[in-house]
């Protein structure tokens, strides 16, 4: 009888943890899905804003340059800094998503991976073009789900800019390459 | 009824007199410094009375959310100003999760975290609370090393960084480096020394003394003094058809020998928004709080829908000069003229009611105050002389240089010179001042210089700086050969 019992406890246990493992592969199925389409939304703006705005008036067409000092220069915001000002922007809306663009080659070292995670996920997807690296961080006592999506030089303006700058670690790049990443993070409770 | 409960009773009738009694002077009395735990820094002790202004949490709250909502109040003071600073270290760079290693070491999401208030004994320069070396915290390890990322900063010392004039925490607009590079080989001094805005066209006046007197043929006014009326007729006010009623009787009120400073603030009003924006007219800012608010209080106190006959008549029976109004000069904590002690900081005490004067507005008023040494040196200093030959017309309009130029300087407006009345804009830190003012006649590098000398800016910049910062020679050392731009 004690034997039967121990069977049946050990049958909903399992039952149980099946079930909760399903929901934690959902959940994270849903963290994923809904970090892979904030990055599509951010993705698209950066690059639209890159090659239509930055790239065409300032590298074809000359007609405007872009500069950090875009308000004493009278300049176009970089793409970067067009990425950042979003970011900060979100941030003073909602704690419920948070992003950055990072490299491991930053011109502003403030930019540079500072967790282990970062560390390890822009690595990956200088390893593996064209694959996402997902991964789990506790910072500041939050538990975090943290995407990477490799940033790739889409126009003329992202190598030039970074290679001919006197504070990049890295001056030869090239089109199509991994220049760094954004990582969107998503407290998990 | 028995001794001892007849005692019980006598002894809480006494506390409750004594609590009622504390409570009446503090709240009807309206003087809190009794509760101060200890003196506030800089100019917050104009607010001491208003203890209201950066406490607002409700009682019993959290430690978190006391410190969150304290943080929110200073930016409701500061936080034109910080924008303006084009902040290098707001708080939405530290709020990211990934920044949360550096919330242990210095938590840049508050304020208080480096400006903690009634702590006067660790109060340092720019009311900063921490040891002068704070920089050391986050810049001196891994890719943040500053000592590694930059070979002149390889030997230098953390204590060095905010306090040499080379760094700002909030504001490096005048001295971030690519900035240094741009303004690098300017001569102290430039060819056509004068104030841009300073020499732009004031609003318009009589051209004569044709037009004078047909102003004053053309106005009837009984009991006037003639004199008050040929200087009034003279000015900017008179030919903008700004009667003597427009402020001793404004809208239709009874006639007031003396209006008060809401009614040049009606028409006034950027120069009354800058003005309470700095240490004259600060208690004129309107998120200071009123300490009796009875309305508030009653709110606070669970009588959410009082009727507004008793708020009324509460707000009468307390309406006393507590708060002042105005800053009085014995509020001042630099050093005062003897015989200018007890004087209100209103607008006529610049500005001359009837009449336009300039070297008083700009000059005099300023010195019948303020009596620290870089006061008293400007009559003696360079600047003034120009001040003194512009006046006399042997120099351009915007030549000379006044305590205003500096500390209430000008802007164009719609082709007009707007004068901003916050004296303490261009100061804390006094790099402020460089592109606002210094750029328009000297060279970043003598400005830079002249700045961070303490004994120049004492006898008010008669001479050369003795001191010289090396931002300059360090950027151009960083692009040279180059001739790429640097990154700040």
């Amino acid at each position: 009888m004690t034997s039967y019992g121990t069977k049946i406890k050990a049958a909903l246990l399992c039952g149980a943890m099946t079930l909760g493992g399903t929901s934690v592969a959902h959940a994270d199925m849903e963290y994923q899905q809904v970090s892979d389409l904030l990055h599509l939304v951010m993705s698209s703006d950066r690059t639209v804003y890159t090659r239509m705005i930055v790239n065409r008036l300032a590298n074809q067409e000359g007609v405007i340059k872009a500069s950090e000092h875009f308000e004493d220069e009278k300049a176009l915001v970089l793409p970067a800094q067009m990425f950042r000002f979003g970011a900060e922007m979100v941030a003073e809306e909602t704690d419920a998503f948070s992003y950055s663009l990072l490299s491991l080659w930053p011109i502003n070292k403030q930019n540079a991976p500072t967790t282990d995670l970062e560390k390890e996920g822009l690595q990956y997807l200088v390893d593996n073009p064209g694959e996402n690296f997902y991964g789990e961080e506790e910072l500041g006592g939050v538990n975090y789900y943290t995407a990477f999506y490799a940033d790739v030089a889409v126009a003329e303006a992202c190598t030039s800019c970074h290679n001919d700058h006197k504070d990049s670690p890295k001056t030869d790049f090239e089109g199509g390459d991994v220049m760094g990443g954004v990582v969107i993070r998503i407290p998990m409770e | 009824m028995t001794r001892t409960p007849l005692l019980w009773v006598v002894w809480g009738l006494i506390t409750l007199f004594g609590v009622g009694a504390v409570m009446a002077k503090l709240y009807v009395g309206g003087d809190r410094t009794v509760l101060l735990p200890d003196q506030t820094a800089g100019a917050h002790h104009q607010l001491e009375i208003s203890c209201e202004t950066c406490h607002t949490s409700d009682a019993f709250e959290s430690q978190a959310t006391v410190r969150k909502d304290i943080n929110k109040t200073c930016t409701t003071c500061h936080k034109d100003e910080l924008k303006a600073a084009d902040d290098s270290h707001p708080k939405k760079k530290f709020t990211n999760p990934r920044m949360a290693p550096y919330w242990e070491k210095i938590d840049g999401r508050f304020c208080t975290s480096c400006h903690v208030e009634h702590q006067p004994e660790i109060t340092g320069p720019m009311m900063v609370t921490l040891p002068g070396d704070f920089c050391v915290a986050c810049h001196s390890e891994g890719e943040q090393d500053i000592r590694v990322d930059r070979e002149s900063h390889a030997g230098l010392t953390f204590d060095t960084c905010a306090s040499s004039g080379c760094h700002n925490y909030h504001d490096n607009r005048s001295i971030y480096e690519d900035f240094l590079v741009k303004h690098a080989d300017q001569p102290w001094l430039n060819a056509s020394p004068v104030i841009a805005a300073a020499a732009l066209p004031t609003a318009p006046q009589p051209e004569n003394t044709q037009a004078i007197e047909a102003y004053l043929a053309s106005v009837t006014v009984k009991d006037a003094d003639p004199e008050i009326l040929h200087d009034w007729a003279s000015t900017a006010h008179a030919a903008a058809d700004v009667t003597c009623a427009t402020c001793h009787a404004p809208e239709e009120q009874a006639w007031t020998d003396h209006p008060t400073q809401e009614v040049c603030a009606d028409c006034h009003k950027p120069a009354a928004k800058t003005m309470a924006l700095g240490k004259h007219g600060m208690r004129q800012h309107p998120e200071i709080a009123k300490p009796r608010d009875a309305k508030k209080t009653l709110k606070s106190l669970g009588w959410k829908d009082a009727p507004e006959a008793l708020i009324t008549a509460m707000n009468t029976y307390l309406n006393d000069p507590t708060p002042p109004a105005q800053m009085s000069t014995n509020d001042a904590l630099v050093p005062v003229k003897e015989d200018a002690h007890g004087l209100d900081v209103t607008c006529s005490s610049c500005h001359s009611p009837h009449k336009e004067e300039p070297q008083h507005t700009a000059v005099t008023a300023c010195l019948s105050c303020h009596d620290d040494q870089h006061s008293t040196s400007y009559p003696d200093s360079p600047h003034f002389a120009l001040w003194q030959a512009e006046m006399l017309g042997d120099g351009v309009p915007g030549s000379g240089v006044t305590c205003a130029t500096c500390h209430m300087p000008q802007t164009e407006k719609k082709g007009l010179a707007v004068t901003n009345h916050n004296q303490n804009d261009t100061l804390r830190p006094n790099e402020k001042m460089i592109r606002a003012v210094c750029l328009d006649c000297h060279g970043l590098g003598f400005a830079i210089d002249a700045l961070a000398d303490p004994e120049l800016i004492a006898n008010n910049f008669s001479g050369q700086p003795i001191a010289h910062i090396e931002s300059i020679d360090w950027a151009i050392r960083r692009v040279e050969p180059s001739g790429q731009g640097a990154n700040q």
